[in-house]
């Protein structure tokens, strides 16, 4: 995971146990960006399955290097060095090869427009869907950076173990810790 | 004003299964004026396109589904949808209020209404596609639960986004408590509508749309929405209700003594603990869902842990579900009620009503009215957990025993031949689980609410403050807001109902809409003014609330309501409460009803509305029908 430490890189992240399936952040993403509300146009997507209690938040991972990216005959997406991966219109036609190279389905193609609709980070501004969010399932990463120890320096193995897992668990929170 | 709708989809979709007809209307701005939408929008059409005298289970009757202006933008509360038709289990008027994600998914695809009339020859399902209508055989899940006609149909149309209004092997089987799920776990429960959905052979309707809606004033709305935010965040209410939905109310009742404990013989419990949602809370949740859009994710997601039924999951249950399956039948084991709500989801029935025919048939079997010879040999005892999942079943199926029970309380009660004062229900819909002797304005409601006894038509939730004060500023009675007060509960229960006819059109949550106050009639007019962009005042917005329940009234008045219909279970009415907060309580009815009617501008003898209210509600018309039905209006 450490391609993502990179300085100013920040992506949102997930937490899918605090993810409810309110949807509020797919029509607040639609209305930022389209300036209407629908749930279609939302660079986020929660997937559900109300049988089993599944809510789920996919959105952009900001891979490094992004199979998206690399997959437009015509260059019409470019990575920043934030990270970010930005569509330039008018180099689109709407072929689709982005959203199939996308491994998460994170990428889709608007209805009408047929234009890849890929999260931007709402471009400087707190993300909108992290804004919206009433339960904190999504977060900006990394949001803080701690170092609390070594690994090396650990003295005892539960602690060590829990530690390690606790990690992985403040990860979901926005919280990196070194 | 330019043509374009702010807040609408614009469109009604009329389906006619007998000529296999589909068509889009447009809906014009007077309707919208007038009606607003959901409840508003169903009613006033049922009024004209379902005559007095069509037979529930006919072709002629329709089912509509109606959502509303504040639904799918971005409001955190719209998410709610109507279904009205006429009741198969009552005969009179049917609709159920809905949550979800279906409402907002329809809209999307264009449609404020969907209408669907006549009868398919075979079992269908429709899917609905943006403009596509399909009509697609449903053969191959016929007969499935819930759960796995959600699951096929799911896969057949290859889709996770859709959302599926669905019925169950009860509906199929004509139970007259029947009803219609969406997706899996949340139903238009009440009066009986699976059953219509089932009578004109729909198994279920998947809808998905890709469109979107707009608000008038974006740049005020955007404020708007977060000021809505932090009232609903900062409200005392927020916690509670999120960390246990309605199901905390399970312990407040049995704090305040109004519990339905042995059909309504109890009105407190001593395990109430036990079975209540504090218990789920901390035992048995794992996560929170919630409606599409709502800030306040107040559904509960739960897994038993561990024994007999150790492994089962479902979302749920409210209040209501958790008292029919636990207090009210006399069980106060929490892991079967579980399973017996999940296994009356799962085939489709109304649990309220479902605990009625059993807790009723209980009493009876107590009181040795009721052998063992006319049950098919089941032990009714209370709180026989092994025999009411077995009924259940039978219900569903209408096999033996089932089958009388499967036609509601009312009509169980006349085939049997007995226990017809012990059957608890309000023009033929079972009562709630609340006991209206320590509910005094709750008790009203029930006894005059359009679809009969139900809490959601009125929800005067403000008499459980018990401020004097509240009600003397309000109403000018300080009992107004008293639980066990009687004076000024006629008034209290009319602007209620208002109130509540304005929030089920808008289809905004009534939780947090009216019980957390965040949507008064006044911030009714202001959000109108914002979202559709029309200029009302909170009297204008009251009016249409008004205008709804004369409606209503007007509907059941033509199929042969009268005040001698506006009453409760004569045990409300003569015996009072035994034990806890409400001991000795009856409730004072008849005093209540004469100032309700007056309160309405009702004729206080017959309780049809008079010709001076439905004129000043621009209802001319409504009284004319009335007339031409020799109906005496004063």
């Amino acid at each position: 995971m450490g391609r993502y430490n990179a300085p100013m890189v920040r992506r949102i992240i997930v937490d899918p146990s605090k993810c409810v399936g309110c949807r509020y952040c797919e029509l607040w993403c639609s209305y930022k960006h389209e300036g209407v509300f629908s749930v279609t146009l939302s660079r986020i997507i929660i997937v559900k399955d109300d049988r089993i209690g599944l809510d789920y938040p996919i959105v952009c991972r900001m891979c490094n290097p992004a199979p998206c990216v690399k997959s437009c005959p015509n260059d019409a997406l470019i990575q920043g060095k934030d990270g970010i991966i930005r569509v330039i219109d008018v180099k689109c036609t709407g072929c689709g090869l982005c959203v199939r190279a996308c491994q998460y389905g994170a990428i889709r193609l608007s209805p009408k427009l047929k234009k890849p609709l890929v999260c931007d980070l709402c471009d400087g501004d707190e993300p909108i869907c992290v804004k919206k969010c009433p339960t904190n399932a999504l977060r900006l990463y990394p949001l803080a950076e701690e170092d609390l120890c070594e690994n090396g320096k650990v003295f005892d193995k539960a602690y060590r173990c829990a530690l390690r897992e606790y990690k992985d668990l403040m990860k979901r929170w926005g919280i990196h810790v070194r | 004003m330019s043509d374009k709708l702010y807040g609408y989809a614009g469109k009604v979709l009329r389906i006619n299964l007998s000529i296999q007809e589909i068509k889009k209307e447009s809906i014009s701005k007077e309707f919208i004026y007038g009606y607003l939408g959901g409840r508003g929008f169903n009613v006033r059409r049922l009024y004209y396109e379902v005559p007095k005298g069509v037979k529930p289970l006919s072709p002629k009757n329709k089912l509509m589904f109606a959502t509303g202006p504040l639904v799918g933008i971005g409001l955190p509360l719209g998410a709610r949808l109507n279904v009205t038709a006429k009741s198969p289990l009552t005969g009179i008027l049917g609709d159920s209020n809905v949550g979800g994600h279906f409402a907002a998914e329809m809209k999307y695809a264009g449609f404020d209404q969907i209408i669907i009339e006549g009868r398919s020859k075979k079992p269908i399902y429709i899917y609905i596609h943006d403009e596509d209508v399909e009509i697609i055989d449903a053969e191959g899940i016929w007969g499935l639960p819930i759960s796995k006609a959600y699951d096929a149909i799911r896969r057949e149309l290859r889709d996770w986004r859709i959302q599926v209004a669905i019925i169950g092997p009860a509906a199929e089987n004509l139970v007259l408590f029947s009803s219609i799920f969406f997706n899996v776990y949340r139903p238009a429960a009440r009066t009986g509508l699976g059953a219509v959905m089932a009578s004109k052979m729909i198994k279920a309707i998947a809808i998905r749309g890709d469109g979107y809606i707009e608000v008038a004033k974006p740049n005020e709305f955007e404020r708007f929405v977060e000021e809505m935010e932090e009232a609903i965040y900062s409200h005392e209410q927020y916690w509670p209700r999120r960390i246990m939905g309605t199901s905390r109310i399970l312990l407040a009742a049995n704090r305040l003594g109004f519990l339905p404990a042995k059909h309504f013989t109890e009105a407190v419990v001593e395990y109430a603990y036990k079975v209540s949602g504090e218990r789920l809370a901390i035992e048995y949740n794992v996560k929170n869902r919630a409606c599409f859009s709502c800030i306040l994710p107040c559904s509960r997601f739960y897994v038993i842990r561990a024994g007999k039924f150790a492994g089962i999951y479902g979302e749920g249950p409210e209040y209501e579900a958790l008292a029919g399956m636990t207090v009210r039948i006399g069980n106060d084991d929490l892991d079967y009620a579980l399973k017996a709500i999940n296994l009356a989801n799962d085939l489709g029935m109304d649990i309220i009503s479902l605990s009625e025919v059993i807790a009723w048939a209980m009493e009876l079997y107590d009181r040795g009215l009721l052998n063992k010879e006319e049950t098919n040999g089941l032990d009714l005892r209370w709180g026989n957990m092994e025999t009411v999942l077995e009924l259940i079943e039978m219900i569903a199926y209408r096999k033996g025993f089932g089958d009388i029970l499967a036609d509601g309380v009312a009509k169980a009660a006349k085939k049997l031949g007995k226990g017809l004062e012990l059957a608890f229900h309000v023009k033929g819909l079972e009562m709630i689980q609340a006991d209206p002797r320590g509910l005094k304005g709750y008790g009203l409601g029930f006894a005059v609410a359009s679809r009969g006894a139900d809490h959601l038509r009125s929800e005067p939730f403000i008499e459980l403050s018990d401020d004097p004060e509240i009600g003397r500023k309000l109403f000018g009675e300080p009992e107004a807001t008293l639980r066990l007060g009687v004076r000024g509960k006629g008034k209290l229960v009319a602007y209620y109902e208002n109130w509540c006819a304005l929030i089920d059109s808008l289809e905004v949550c009534k939780n947090i809409a009216e019980n957390m106050e965040i949507l008064p009639p006044d911030k009714i007019a202001e959000t109108l003014r914002i979202v559709i962009g029309i200029k009302m005042d909170i009297n204008d917005v009251m009016k249409i609330g008004e205008r709804i329940v004369n409606i209503e009234r007007a509907y059941i008045v033509r199929e042969g309501i009268r005040r001698t219909n506006d009453t409760l279970p004569k045990r409300f009415l003569k015996e009072p409460i035994q034990k806890g907060p409400s001991a000795g309580h009856i409730i004072e009815l008849e005093q209540m009803l004469n100032e309700y009617y007056k309160a309405r501008g009702w004729d206080p003898e017959t309780g049809i509305p008079t010709i001076e209210k439905l004129k000043e509600l621009n209802l001319d018309d409504i009284a004319k029908d009335l007339i031409s039905h020799h109906i005496k209006l004063r």
